[in-house]
């Protein structure tokens, strides 16, 4: 699907990140549109992570700029404008998931609609009654998907957001990731399972050794690769 | 879906916030492990306490003179406080770490600090919980007061009141200190050490190098130990209280600039610098408040009241010069009954220390070691007394006036109770066990929903 707007919602320039002297990110640039669906595609260890903590400012870029349409969104005011859902962790344990969806449906003061279309689209209701601790990693993973999507956040950055599901599960949540586009909300996805990630992406960034080595819709990517009608993971193979 | 634009406009609900935080302490276990700990514990100090107080009862209820001596605050509440004190110092660090050591560990602080809260509301609200949590695990502690009046013992609201919030003050101060130490370190492991190097650290300060001279008894007075001190000897100090809570908020600032993820560990520290500096602005603020109150039912920290009155009217500056080593008995001795008292009674008393580098030993300061110079107008005298009975005279005679009679019925007359002890034991050692084990187990109860039970969050 080609970009809704012209005019991109989230610019990353020139963003470096070096942890002594090894360069984690290297001086990556790209943009996202309103409405789309970009993937970070790499290998484990490429920067994916790096990458979207150091966009939120959960880490600390050393060089680079972050531009919301077009202005300097500066570290201290990017949770205003984006939400991140990091990849391994289990937050609250001991306590009850419906507990844990009504915080976040406080916080953000989202309705009982809402909260209701939530919880069915990620299939929560059986579970609510369950402690986080005593959730499958499948549906700890349904929970922290649909606390960012309680957000209200125009886009929402997720790192390996179909770690433990299975092939039909995936499909149900790329179903459910493509409502909320569709509906105008961007996402950044980084995905390492390049199958899955062809499956939902409108664009891609290929992310190897903290640099992009390719940037574009499918059909720009072969072009550039020289592969007509390679897969993605023909297409990663070539360019980096 | 709302813009970021809408969502920032309205700030976000603090309770949504308060709640969870509560709920994590509620739902953790460390909290009532704590509680469980503490039952036994307070209970077996509750009944050694009444033992021990009712065999000096009884031979006090032959003697109207033996029985003054007989404070419940000396010899229930301290003593049973006392071990509510060491769980405190020991065991609620681990409760305190919980709030902030678990969500860092988890990976939650990573969504908590994308919430649209400020970084110092996040940290306060974990303080709040915190401070819910020392309230909890005060009730065998409040308890163990309500048995001692059900068994008839007597008990001064105002004491009583003023020891409770040393414990309050005291119990906040490590929770602070435990929630700082949590921001600062990546596991609460590693926090659970700081924070247990600072508290048990205090005690070895206490232990070794009070009453050394110079910069060590500057040091042992940093002692967290000395913060109940005053408040179990009957006295609210306002320069204490001060210095408390100035250090608490301190504790909670650094915690705001040690929590955020993404920020450099040097920004951190030079964020870090005007918190140092504010709390040690504080803390010497706080060393020339010298307003205190004696709160004591027995008037422990002051002279008998018809003193006390006309020690107030005399308003020319009083100078003493004492020359002991500060190491010297006798000047603990002076400082406890005379010096601490004459300084809350009198407007205008300085005291000047001028043996303190000399040892009596060493025989370097001469004959005169061990004398005490008061000064008074234009008039001036010598005594080596550390006894009020022999000093006030003394000042008074400096001063041109009189020695007051005695008030008559100002005396302590003293609460001598023998009565047994066992039903502690019954309440300490089963009943209130078994009921904080039933509330762990409400608390923890499965519960079920459908999802229309889930909290709306609010209008959309």
């Amino acid at each position: 699907m080609p970009p809704v707007s012209p005019y991109p919602l989230l610019r990353v320039d020139g963003l470096t990140k070096r942890y002594g002297g090894e360069r984690a990110i290297d001086s990556a640039t790209f943009s996202a549109f309103p409405g789309e669906i970009l993937g970070i595609i790499g290998p484990n260890g490429a920067g994916k992570t790096t990458l979207l903590e150091t966009i939120v400012g959960l880490v600390a870029a050393d060089t680079g700029e972050i531009l919301w349409r077009d202005k300097p969104l500066p570290a201290s005011r990017r949770r205003n404008a984006l939400f991140y859902l990091p990849d391994g962790v289990r937050p609250y344990q001991d306590q009850l998931t419906a507990d844990v969806i009504s915080f976040f449906a406080g916080v953000y003061q989202r309705s009982l609609a809402e909260i209701d279309a939530t919880l069915s689209s990620f299939g929560l209701t059986p579970v609510l009654h369950k402690r986080v601790g005593a959730l499958s990693k499948g549906y700890n993973r349904r929970l922290l998907l649909s606390l960012a999507l309680l957000t209200p956040h125009e886009l929402v950055l997720m790192d390996e957001p179909f770690d433990g599901f299975d092939l039909r599960q995936t499909r149900e949540i790329i179903g459910v990731l493509r409502h909320h586009a569709g509906r105008g909300r961007t996402f950044v996805l980084a995905i390492h399972q390049l199958v899955d990630a062809e499956r939902i992406c409108d664009r891609f960034v290929l992310l190897a050794g903290g640099e992009v080595r390719g940037l574009g819709t499918l059909d720009e990517l072969r072009a550039k690769a020289s592969l007509p009608s390679g897969s993605l993971e023909e297409i990663f193979l070539a360019l980096t | 879906m709302r813009s970021h634009k809408q969502s920032a406009a309205r700030a976000a609900p603090l309770l949504p916030l308060l709640a969870k935080e509560v709920r994590e302490i509620l739902s953790g276990r460390s909290l009532w492990i704590l509680l469980l700990l503490l039952c036994p514990l307070i209970g077996y100090s509750l009944f050694q306490a009444v033992l021990l107080y009712g065999e000096s009862s009884s031979a006090a209820l032959q003697s109207p003179a033996l029985a003054s001596s007989l404070s419940p605050f000396d010899g229930i509440l301290v003593p049973t406080l006392g071990s509510f004190y060491v769980a405190v110092t020991l065991l609620f660090p681990f409760v305190a770490i919980r709030v902030l050591g678990q969500e860092k560990e988890s990976g939650a602080l990573r969504l908590l600090v994308q919430l649209p809260y400020h970084i110092p509301t996040l940290v306060i609200m974990k303080f709040a919980a915190v401070i819910l949590a020392w309230l909890l695990a005060s009730l065998p502690a409040l308890s163990a007061l309500v048995l001692w009046r059900v068994l008839g013992g007597h008990l001064s609201f105002v004491e009583t009141s003023n020891l409770l919030l040393g414990h309050l003050l005291y119990g906040t101060l490590i929770g602070a200190l435990a929630l700082f130490a949590a921001s600062i370190a990546e596991s609460a492991a590693t926090a659970a050490i700081i924070a247990l190097a600072f508290t048990i650290g205090s005690w070895v300060l206490d232990f070794t190098i009070a009453g050394q001279p110079g910069l060590l008894a500057w040091l042992a007075k940093l002692s967290l130990t000395q913060t109940l001190r005053p408040f179990e000897q009957g006295l609210f100090s306002g320069g204490l209280v001060l210095g408390i809570v100035g250090v608490i908020g301190g504790f909670v600032a650094l915690a705001s600039v040690w929590l955020p993820p993404g920020v450099p560990p040097r920004q951190k520290m030079r964020r870090s610098l005007p918190c140092v500096m504010a709390i040690a602005a504080i803390l010497g603020g706080a060393t020339q408040v010298a307003w205190s109150v004696d709160v004591a039912e027995d008037r422990r920290n002051s002279f008998a009241a018809a003193d006390q009155e006309l020690l107030a009217t005399l308003r020319l500056p009083l100078a003493i010069n004492v020359r002991l080593a500060v190491e010297d008995p006798r000047y603990a001795d002076l400082q406890r009954n005379v010096l601490s008292k004459l300084e809350r009674a009198m407007p205008n008393v300085s005291v000047l220390l001028a043996g303190s580098r000399h040892y009596p030993a060493t025989g370097s300061s001469g004959e005169s070691y061990g004398e005490i110079e008061y000064s008074y107008g234009n008039r001036s005298d010598v005594s080596r007394s550390t006894s009020p009975r022999e000093i006030l005279p003394l000042i008074y005679n400096l001063a041109g006036v009189s020695q007051p009679p005695p008030k008559p019925g100002a005396e302590y007359p003293g609460y001598p109770l023998v009565t047994g002890a066992n039903a502690t034991l019954l309440w300490f050692f089963g009943a209130l066990p078994l009921l904080i084990a039933l509330c762990w187990w409400w608390i923890r109860r499965p519960r079920r929903f459908n999802r229309f039970l889930v909290h709306e969050g609010g209008p959309s």
